[in-house]
């Protein structure tokens, strides 16, 4: 570094010497018809460009070699050191302190710039180290978020294993506590047919009830792998409806079931399983969320001329509009982490989420709002009625 | 007929509630259901039972209220469902109230012992109210009036705030009693975070009243939560 330094000053030193040269050469030339002045001007200039270029030191060198060639070959008597008229004397000096006070000056103003520079430079730099740190902060933050949502995601999902798990446990041991009193023959009151009959019945309803819930969860994370395949073919809303209704009559026992389809429907062709699916899930958490007794409304019907948009409708409590979007989200339950409550057991709060996933692979959507008369909730989703040119293995994101 | 013991439990899990009902009916128990607090509270008014089994999270109104709600009125013993990582929740209804908590999932025989536990400390606190002036707890016994605790006959000297300790110990035997409870209860409301306090007495009481303070048999460590004192050594 130092000795870079060096030799640029060395380098300057040089170039003022030989530019003065140069320039008493050229202007030699023009012999005795120069004016002083236009010399001394001359001059000035190649001083302020050596300040400009390499600083003071060189620019007083330029100065003072200036000076010498100005005294030798302009001044009378040229060719000697000497001047011999005092106005003549009075324009040597006042070349010399010019050129080297401009020399100063000029060189002056280039270390104003430097500074100004390096200054500029560090602030860029200052600027640059606060963007990454704010960078990393984010990132920080972001990977917390993160990780807090993982460990939401955990707890419900460990709730949700541990919960069928408790009854079965809790059966088991029971069964086995029975059983050995009555080996040992203790006095205590035994389990009747009917409660063990019960107690295996519990087993094996929460065996299926976790079973449905791994089910669930290799359907989402299939959903969110976007590896979703859809069979699409072509089939009537109804009959999708039917099917759906069907497998849910067990669940809609206690409430009234009513099905508005319009009549001249045109065919759908998509993936009939997996839109059943979603008709099930809705009827599901209708029956779910909304007192016995009350109506459930299932209706289709066209949305301009490529789309059918059917809803499921319950009586219940209904869900608040801060609410609406969450409750696609996995694992999110209003009963639970929201404010909605009915005194009934909840769902695995998978249902909506794999519904959403469903829909959207059909390029559809689905969304929540207010039942009639602003009671009670309405899901509505759509489905494009779709055509043969379609892509028959559809990818989700 | 004999009196059977009555249970009341509180889940909004229904297929936990048929185990429940007939696991502890099997043994002896008059058992009732409510799926939440509110379901609860009614109940109780009108049923009186012996001893109340609540889970943690519940609808409408969950165990904690239920907890805070019930200690309002009434003594009962109340015995906690909760699950491995919901800590914080159990130590708050132990704080607010509950006697004791049985962590899920669980098998009926540790559901019944504890059962068996509150019903037993229920008699015992019903027992010393009518007389103040002894407490008696396993091969532990405590005069109020000179002050004096003898272990298996042997006298032991304790200092005052160590025999105010055993003594509010001796009348909770069986329960679990929280860090915060027994420093508010002996110490007063201001020395509830003061837990350092509570471990250095805890460990002077074993050192005078355990055969082994190493291995505690009277007053056992509950991971957490705090203490529990057993009259029965183990």
């Amino acid at each position: 570094m130092a000795k870079a330094v060096v030799w640029k000053q060395v380098l300057g030193y040089i170039v003022a010497v030989i530019v003065i040269a140069a320039a008493t050469a050229v202007l030699q030339v023009f012999g005795g018809h120069i004016n002083p002045t236009t010399v001394a001007l001359a001059f000035l200039l190649i001083v302020l460009f050596v300040a400009a270029a390499w600083g003071s030191k060189p620019a007083v060198l330029a100065a003072l070699a200036g000076g010498i060639s100005f005294n030798i070959f302009f001044l009378p008597p040229v060719g000697t050191l000497h001047i011999s008229e005092p106005e003549d004397w009075i324009a040597f000096l006042s070349f010399l302190v010019t050129g080297i006070t401009a020399g100063q000056l000029s060189a002056r103003a280039r270390r104003r710039a430097e500074e100004a520079n390096s200054a500029r430079r560090e602030t860029e730099n200052l600027y640059r180290e606060l963007q990454d740190t704010f960078e990393q902060a984010s990132q920080a933050k972001a990977i917390k978020q993160s990780e807090r949502l993982k460990s939401a995601l955990l707890d419900a999902v460990t709730h949700d294993l541990r919960t069928p798990l408790t009854s079965i446990k809790a059966s088991v041991t029971t069964l086995l506590d029975d059983r050995r009193a009555r080996l040992s023959a203790e006095e205590t009151t035994h389990l009747d047919e009917a409660e063990r009959t019960e107690m295996l019945e519990v087993i094996d309803e929460e065996s299926d009830r976790l079973d449905r819930f791994i089910s669930g969860m290799m359907e989402l994370a299939r959903i969110d792998a976007g590896e979703m395949q859809l069979r699409r073919d072509w089939g009537s809303i109804e009959e999708i409806v039917t099917e759906a209704l069907a497998r849910a009559q067990p669940l809609t026992k206690n409430h009234a079931v009513e099905v508005k389809i319009e009549s001249d429907l045109p065919s759908v062709r998509v993936d009939g399983r997996a839109v059943s699916e979603v008709v099930y899930s809705l009827v599901d958490n209708a029956a779910k969320y909304s007192p016995s007794g009350t109506r459930i409304c299932i209706s289709a019907q066209r949305s301009g001329d490529e789309v059918i948009q059917m809803s499921v409708e319950d009586q219940g409590k209904g869900i608040g509009v801060e609410l609406r979007d969450r409750v696609f989200d996995k694992f999110f339950r209003a009963t639970r982490d929201g404010d909605v409550s009915t005194g009934r057991v909840s769902g695995n709060g998978m249902g909506l989420a794999i519904a959403k996933g469903i829909v959207e692979a059909h390029d559809g959507t689905i969304g929540i709002e207010s039942g009639t008369g602003g009671n009670g909730t309405r899901v509505i989703f759509t489905l494009p009625i779709g055509d043969d040119d379609a892509v028959p293995v559809l990818k989700t994101a | 007929m004999e009196h059977r013991p009555r249970i009341l439990v509180v889940d909004d899990e229904p297929q936990l509630t048929r185990v429940l009902r007939t696991g502890l009916s099997s043994h002896g128990y008059e058992v009732r259901i409510a799926a939440d607090g509110i379901a609860a509270l009614e109940t109780f008014g009108d049923w009186h039972p012996d001893l109340v089994v609540t889970d943690l999270a519940m609808p409408e109104m969950d165990g904690l209220e239920l907890c805070r709600r019930l200690r309002e009125i009434s003594s009962v013993p109340i015995l906690v469902l909760s699950a491995r990582g919901e800590e914080k929740t159990k130590v708050a209804a132990l704080d607010l109230g509950a006697d004791d908590y049985v962590t899920k999932p669980f098998g009926i025989e540790e559901l019944l012992a504890r059962v068996r536990v509150g019903l037993r400390r229920a008699r015992t606190d019903a027992a010393t109210e009518r007389l103040e002036t002894v407490v008696e707890a396993g091969a532990l016994r405590a005069d109020l009036e000179s002050r004096t605790v003898t272990v298996r006959e042997r006298e032991v000297r304790l200092t005052p705030k160590e025999f105010d300790l055993l003594i509010h110990f001796m009348r909770h035997a069986g329960k679990v009693l929280t860090h915060r409870s027994l420093l508010a209860a002996v110490w007063g409301g201001d020395y509830v975070e003061q837990n350092e306090y509570l471990r250095v007495f805890v460990g002077q009481l074993r050192k005078k009243i355990e055969t082994d303070p190493a291995a505690p048999r009277f007053i056992v460590t509950e991971p957490w939560v705090g203490y529990r004192f057993n009259a029965e050594e183990g």
